[in-house]
C-alpha cells in the first residue's frame, strides 16, 4: 500500500487541514489549554456529525468510515499540526482502536457507536506508578463479581483520563491480564487531572477501588492483542509526531525569511540554512517511517511492530530536535509565552516520553531486529 | 462532508512478466566472479556491458533510438532491483549517468549517433572533467580555458578528481570560454579525446592510498568546434540535465547494499561476543533505523514518481542521509574492533581484510564528493525550503 500518495489520502488531508485551520487556531488553542474540559464540545460534534472523523476507525457496521491506521494517521498527523486539543488519540486511536481490535462482538456494539457518532469519549489506561506500558507491569487487578467485575489499582498518566465517559482499564484477573471496560463517572473511580508539561494533551490519575466493570475481548488472548492495540498506538502517536515536527520545521522557515538581523533575512545566512535543511531531513525521514509503519499495520506484515516502534523512536527525536530548533532559530521571540514555539516543545517532549522512555523503545527495537 | 471508506483501486502491478525476462536473460548470460587483476578485470566488465547491449538490455531510461530500452519507471524500478539482486557488473566511467542525459537532450544528431550506443555498450569510457583544483563547491569559477581558432578550441588547464581516468577514451569537461569574470555565462560544454596529443593523466593519490583519481593536464589540446554540445558559452545550463528520474529508480538497491553491510557487521560484532554489550547494541540499533529509514525513504520517492510523476522532498534529503550513514557505519566497525580496527590489508590478523578500515577512510570522500554535505544542505534549504540566496555569494 501507499500511503500519503492517493487522491483520497490527499482529499482527507486537505478536509482535516482545512477544518482545523478554522477551528484550532493559536487562540483556541490557548484558551482550550486553561480550561478543566479537554476540548471544545462543539467542535467536537463537528468533527464527528460533519466529517466523521471519531468514527475513522470504526468499522461501517457500527457507523464508522471503516478505516484503517494509515487513514487514521494522516488525521493525526494535521492535528499534530495543529496541536489541537481533544480526546481524539486517546478516543479513536487508543480505546477505538483496542475496541476495533478486540474480537468482541458485545463491547463492539455497545460502544463503537457511541465513538463514531462522537457521543462517547475513551481512553485506555496501562501505565501505573513506573509510567511503563510494559504489561508485564501492570499491577491492578479485577475479580468476579457476579457476571461483573470489580477493578482496583491505580492507574498513572491515563491519557485524558479525567474527562473520558469510558476507562477501558489493563488489569490482572485470576486468569490473566485482561482489558476491563469502567464508567468514568462509576462509584469507586476517583481520578484527577495531573499538573504535567503538555499543556495541549492532559493526563490523569486513575484510582480504582472496586468498581464494576465489563471485562472485554475476554476470548482473545489477551497479550497478543495488546501488543498490537500498543503498536497501533505507537504509529498513531509518531503520526502525530511528524505533523507537529512538520509545523516546526514551517514556522521556522517562514521566520527565518522575514526577520532580519545584520541588514538581511536571518534564513540567507548558513548557519540558519543548515539547521532547517536537517530539519526538513529528519521530518522527512520521520513522515517515510510513519507512512510505512501504518502500511504495514494496515497489511498486517511480518515487519508492523518493528515498523510501528521504529516510527516512534524516529519521530519522537525528530519532533523533540525541531521544537527545540525553532525556538532557537525565533531567539528571544522564541522564549515567550506568546508564541507558540514551547507549546510544540512540550507537546514533543511528552510524546516521546509517554509510552515509555526513549531506551525502552530502543531496547525493544534490538529485541524486535534480533540484535 | 463525511469520510467514507472506498475500496481502493488494486496498485499497478510492477512488469513482472519484464522481470521475468530480465531474470532468465541475467541467469543465462551472468559473467561470473570479477577477476582480480585489474586489467582483466576491465575487459571482464566491458565484455559484459557488451553482452547485454546487444541483447536488448542496456540503458533503462535511454530513448531505443541509440540503443536504450524506454522503459517505464516502473519497470526501470524492477531492472535496478534485478540487476543488483544478479551482482553483475554496473556501468564504467561516469558517463553514462552524468553526460549521457546532456547529450540525449541537447545533442546534435550526428553527436547522439556516434557517442551514445558505443558509451553504453562500454567500447568507450567517459570520464568527467568538472573539478579543478581551484573550483570545487564553486565550480562556476573553473579555469581552463578554450580558446577558438578556426574550426577548433584549444584547450588549457587542469582538471581534478577525475575517476576512471586511467581507463578513459573520453573526456566530458567544461571549460571557460568567456571572460574569466564570466562565471556560468562564459562556460562551455566540451568533449575531448582523452588519447589526443597534449593530455596528460596523472594518478591522484588519495587519503586511502589508493589511486581512483587522477589529475587531468591539457597543454594545447585541439578539440573540434562538432565536439561541443549546446551553444558556446550555455555549458552550465547544459550540464545539470538529468534523465527523468533514473537515480530514484536504483534507489531501493542503494538501501538493500546498506542493509546486507550492517547484516554483516552485526554477525562480526556477534561472532566476538560484543552484542552483549548494552552500548554497542544501541549503537546497532542507531544504524538499524537508520537503514530501514533509508529503504522507507526510497519506497516513498519512488511510490510519490509513481504516483504523481515527481520525487519530491525525500528524494532530496536521500544522499544526505545515505553519506552519513556509510561514515558513520564504517566508524563505528572501526571502533568495535578496537586496535585490530587499525590494521592493514597484509596484516596477518586484520580483520576481514581490513574492509572496515577502508570504508572508514573511503568514506570520507561521501560528504565531499558530487557537492560538499555543506553546499547540499544549502542547496535543499533554497530549492526545497525557498530560504533566501547568501547576498555575499554569487548569483547561482
Amino acid at each position: 500500500m501507499t500511503v500519503g500518495y492517493s487522491a483520497e489520502h490527499n482529499e482527507l488531508r486537505q478536509l482535516v487541514r482545512g477544518f482545523l485551520r478554522e477551528k484550532s487556531p493559536s487562540r483556541e488553542v490557548r484558551r482550550l489549554m486553561d480550561d478543566q474540559r479537554n476540548r471544545d464540545d462543539a467542535v467536537w460534534a463537528q468533527m464527528a456529525g460533519q466529517l466523521g472523523l471519531p468514527g475513522i476507525v470504526v468499522p461501517t457496521a457500527y457507523g464508522g468510515a471503516g478505516y484503517g491506521p494509515a487513514e487514521l494517521g494522516i488525521v493525526l498527523e494535521e492535528m499534530g499540526r495543529a496541536l489541537l486539543v481533544a480526546p481524539y488519540l486517546a478516543t479513536v486511536a487508543l480505546a477505538g482502536q483496542a475496541l476495533a481490535t478486540s474480537g468482541d462482538a458485545d463491547a463492539q456494539e455497545r460502544w463503537l457507536p457511541g465513538i463514531a457518532d462522537g457521543s462517547l469519549t475513551a481512553t485506555l489506561a496501562v501505565a501505573e506508578g513506573s509510567g511503563s506500558w510494559d504489561l508485564g507491569e501492570v499491577a491492578a487487578s479485577a475479580e468476579p463479581d457476579g457476571e461483573l467485575w470489580a477493578v482496583s489499582g491505580t492507574k498513572l498518566f491515563v491519557v485524558d483520563g479525567h474527562t473520558a465517559d469510558l476507562l477501558l482499564v489493563v488489569a490482572r484477573a485470576p486468569d490473566g491480564l485482561g482489558v476491563f471496560a469502567v464508567g468514568g463517572e462509576a462509584p469507586g473511580v476517583e481520578r484527577a487531572k495531573l499538573d504535567t508539561l503538555d499543556l495541549t494533551r492532559d493526563l490523569a490519575s486513575v484510582t480504582l477501588r472496586g468498581p464494576l466493570a465489563v471485562r472485554v475481548g475476554a476470548d482473545t488472548d489477551a497479550m497478543a492483542w495488546l501488543s498490537w492495540v500498543g503498536d497501533l498506538a505507537l504509529a498513531a502517536l509518531a503520526a502525530e509526531q511528524i505533523g507537529g515536527a512538520a509545523r516546526c520545521l514551517e514556522l521556522s522557515v517562514e521566520y527565518a525569511k522575514v526577520r532580519e538581523q545584520f541588514g538581511r533575512p536571518i534564513g540567507s545566512f548558513q548557519a540558519i540554512k543548515h539547521k532547517c535543511a536537517n530539519m526538513l531531513l529528519e521530518v522527512e525521514c520521520g513522515r517515510s517511517a510513519v507512512y510505512h509503519a501504518s502500511a504495514a499495520l494496515a497489511e498486517g506484515q511480518p515487519d508492523a511492530s518493528i515498523a510501528a516502534t521504529l516510527a516512534y523512536a524516529y519521530c519522537s527525536r525528530a519532533f523533540t530536535n525541531a521544537a527545540k530548533e525553532c525556538i532557537q532559530i525565533h531567539g528571544g521571540i522564541g522564549y515567550t509565552w506568546e508564541h507558540d514555539a514551547h507549546l510544540y516543545l512540550r507537546r514533543a517532549k511528552s510524546s516521546e516520553l509517554l509510552f515509555g522512555p526513549p531506551g525502552r523503545q530502543r531496547a525493544r527495537l534490538a529485541e524486535l531486529a534480533g540484535i | 462532508m463525511t469520510v467514507h471508506h472506498q475500496a481502493t483501486a488494486p496498485a499497478a502491478q510492477p512488469d513482472e512478466e519484464f522481470r521475468a525476462r530480465l531474470r532468465e536473460f541475467l541467469a543465462e548470460h551472468h559473467p561470473g566472479r570479477p577477476p582480480k587483476d585489474p586489467r582483466e578485470r576491465l575487459a571482464w566488465t566491458k565484455a559484459w556491458l557488451a553482452t547485454s547491449f546487444d541483447n536488448g538490455y542496456a540503458g533503462p531510461s535511454w530513448p531505443r533510438e541509440f540503443g536504450g530500452m524506454e522503459l517505464s519507471f516502473a519497470q526501470q524500478v524492477v531492472y535496478h532491483e534485478e540487476v543488483a539482486r544478479a551482482r553483475v557488473p554496473g556501468p564504467l566511467g561516469t558517463g553514462l549517468g552524468i553526460a549521457a542525459p546532456t547529450i540525449i537532450r541537447y545533442g546534435t544528431q550526428e553527436q547522439k549517433q556516434r557517442w551514445l550506443a558505443p558509451m553504453l555498450r562500454g567500447d568507450t569510457v567517459w570520464a568527467q572533467g568538472y573539478s579543478e583544483p581551484g573550483a570545487g563547491s564553486d565550480l562556476p569559477s573553473l579555469r581552463t580555458t578554450a580558446r577558438r581558432a578556426g574550426e577548433e578550441y584549444i584547450v588549457n588547464g587542469q582538471k581534478v578528481w577525475t575517476s576512471h581516468a586511467a581507463d578513459a577514451d573520453i573526456f566530458f569537461a567544461l571549460v571557460r570560454t568567456g571572460t574569466r569574470e564570466s562565471r556560468q555565462k562564459g562556460i562551455t560544454y566540451l568533449v575531448i579525446d582523452a588519447h589526443a596529443p597534449g593530455v596528460q593523466v596523472r594518478p591522484l593519490r588519495d587519503l586511502t592510498g589508493g589511486h581512483l583519481f587522477a589529475e587531468v593536464f591539457f597543454d594545447d589540446v585541439r578539440v573540434p568546434v562538432e565536439m561541443r554540445i549546446g551553444e558556446e558559452n550555455d555549458g552550465w545550463r547544459l550540464a545539470r540535465t538529468s534523465l527523468g528520474h533514473e537515480r530514484a529508480a536504483g534507489a531501493l538497491n542503494q538501501a538493500e547494499m546498506y542493509r546486507r553491510v550492517l547484516t554483516e557487521l552485526e554477525e562480526l560484532a556477534r561472532e566476538r561476543g560484543q552484542l552483549a554489550d548494552a552500548l554497542v547494541r544501541d549503537r546497532f540499533v542507531d544504524l538499524e533505523i537508520r537503514v530501514r529509514v533509508i529503504r522507507y525513504n526510497a519506497e516513498r520517492t519512488i511510490a510519490g514518481i509513481l504516483a504523481r510523476g515527481a520525487a519530491g522532498a525525500a528524494s532530496s534529503i536521500s544522499r544526505l542521509l545515505i553519506t552519513s550513514f556509510e561514515q558513520d557505519i564504517h566508524e563505528f566497525a572501526v571502533d568495535l574492533l578496537g586496535p585490530a580496527g587499525l590494521l592493514g590489508k597484509s596484516a596477518p590478523q586484520a580483520v576481514q581484510r581490513s574492509r572496515w578500515l577502508v570504508g572508514f577512510l573511503r568514506t570520507r570522500a561521501s560528504t565531499i564528493g558530487a557537492g560538499t554535505r555543506e553546499i547540499q544542505l544549502n542547496t535543499v534549504a533554497e530549492q526545497v525550503l525557498g530560504l533566501p540566496h547568501d547576498p555575499g555569494m554569487p548569483p547561482r
